[in-house]
């Protein structure tokens, strides 16, 4: 499972660095390659800190709470409480994604983890600031206010439509 | 990124002081589980960060410049949409880009459809998640989510742009 994903993403990024190289010759392609690993250095510390969360989530948190906080059986309480811990996250996609893997792994919704991830994309507290100073307030407060429901009208619609299925998706992941 | 980073460092300790005072190697045992996380999916990390490099360094800004003007409508909300999942790299990269669509003359509409579409669906995003949680919850979330930076664009033009 694991191994074909990186295929499919080691034959898109031979993709792109041909792309770079017919646009640009050798320099681009370098250049790209030189930014990839300048990027990912930058972002280890994070990286560190983000697998050592996961860690701790699933070493900490049992089987039984988040089941029972974020469970199929949560409902709506489930829904809201991974709402606000997806707005009060920090961090880029290699920070979240570990996290929400531990919790599928500990037994979470499928409701919850897809309210989860649109939460941190949506109202994430940390890149409000950014967004606001960038891009002034009639957009922020526009695109904040009209997308302010989605978090969890997407849980609610994943869990409703799919819910069933969270099991596949989980064992897909822990093989 | 140091505000992030120190957050989580912060969260990082909270946990493993924790973990710690119980007193029964369950800091350990969680250290060993994060590391073990980090070298199984660290083959996929390291492509996925060769992808950032190259779309930053193949950066579309000149094509998104030229193609979402002022006059719109259904087609530039179209448009925003497709150009907001291909948008490279973090709000670092993304926020000022959108910020000279927006002052070039933009609509309100467009211009809120592609940060939804960038925060939502960004492909960038998506090859992370596959990774992480599989296909078939990327499937699940980015298809339920795929309408909705549309329907956001025209709610915008509609009710704030006055």
């Amino acid at each position: 499972m694991k191994d074909r994903t990186t295929l499919v993403l080691l034959g898109v990024a031979l993709g792109l660095a041909g792309l770079a190289w017919w646009g640009g010759g050798p320099e681009l392609a370098l250049a790209g390659l030189a930014q990839g690993g300048r990027t990912l250095l930058s972002v280890i510390p994070l990286l560190i800190a983000a697998f050592l969360i996961a860690g701790l989530t699933q070493t900490l948190v049992t089987q039984e709470v988040v089941s029972r906080w974020l469970g199929v059986e949560s409902g709506w309480r489930g829904i809201a409480l991974a709402c606000l811990a997806g707005a009060l996250m920090p961090g880029g996609p290699y920070v979240y994604y570990p996290i929400a893997a531990a919790l599928l792994a500990a037994g979470a919704s499928l409701g919850a983890l897809v309210a989860f991830v649109t939460a941190k994309n949506l109202w994430t507290v940390t890149r409000l600031p950014m967004e606001f100073a960038l891009l002034g307030p009639q957009l922020t407060v526009t695109r904040f206010l009209v997308t302010l429901i989605l978090p969890p009208l997407l849980g609610f619609l994943a869990e409703a439509l799919f819910g069933r299925r969270v099991e596949r998706i989980r064992e897909a992941v822990n093989s | 990124m140091t505000v992030a980073t120190a957050t989580l460092g912060i969260l990082a300790l909270g946990l493993l002081a924790y973990a710690w005072q119980r007193g029964d190697g369950s800091h350990w045992r969680a250290a060993r589980q994060g590391w073990g996380t980090m070298k199984r999916t660290m083959p996929l990390l390291m492509v996925a960060f060769v992808i950032v490099g190259y779309v930053n360094v193949l950066s579309p800004q000149d094509l998104v410049q030229a193609w979402i003007g002022p006059e719109s409508g259904w087609r530039g909300l179209v448009l925003a949409e497709g150009v907001g999942m291909v948008l490279p790299g973090g709000p670092y990269v993304v926020f000022p880009l959108i910020a000279v669509l927006y002052g070039a003359g933009a609509g309100l509409g467009p211009a809120v459809t592609m940060i939804t579409s960038w925060a939502t669906l960004a492909l960038v995003s998506v090859t992370f998640e596959l990774s992480f949680m599989g296909w078939r919850f990327s499937a699940v979330r980015w298809g339920l989510a795929l309408a909705f930076p549309l329907l956001a664009g025209v709610i915008a033009q509609l009710v704030f742009s006055a």
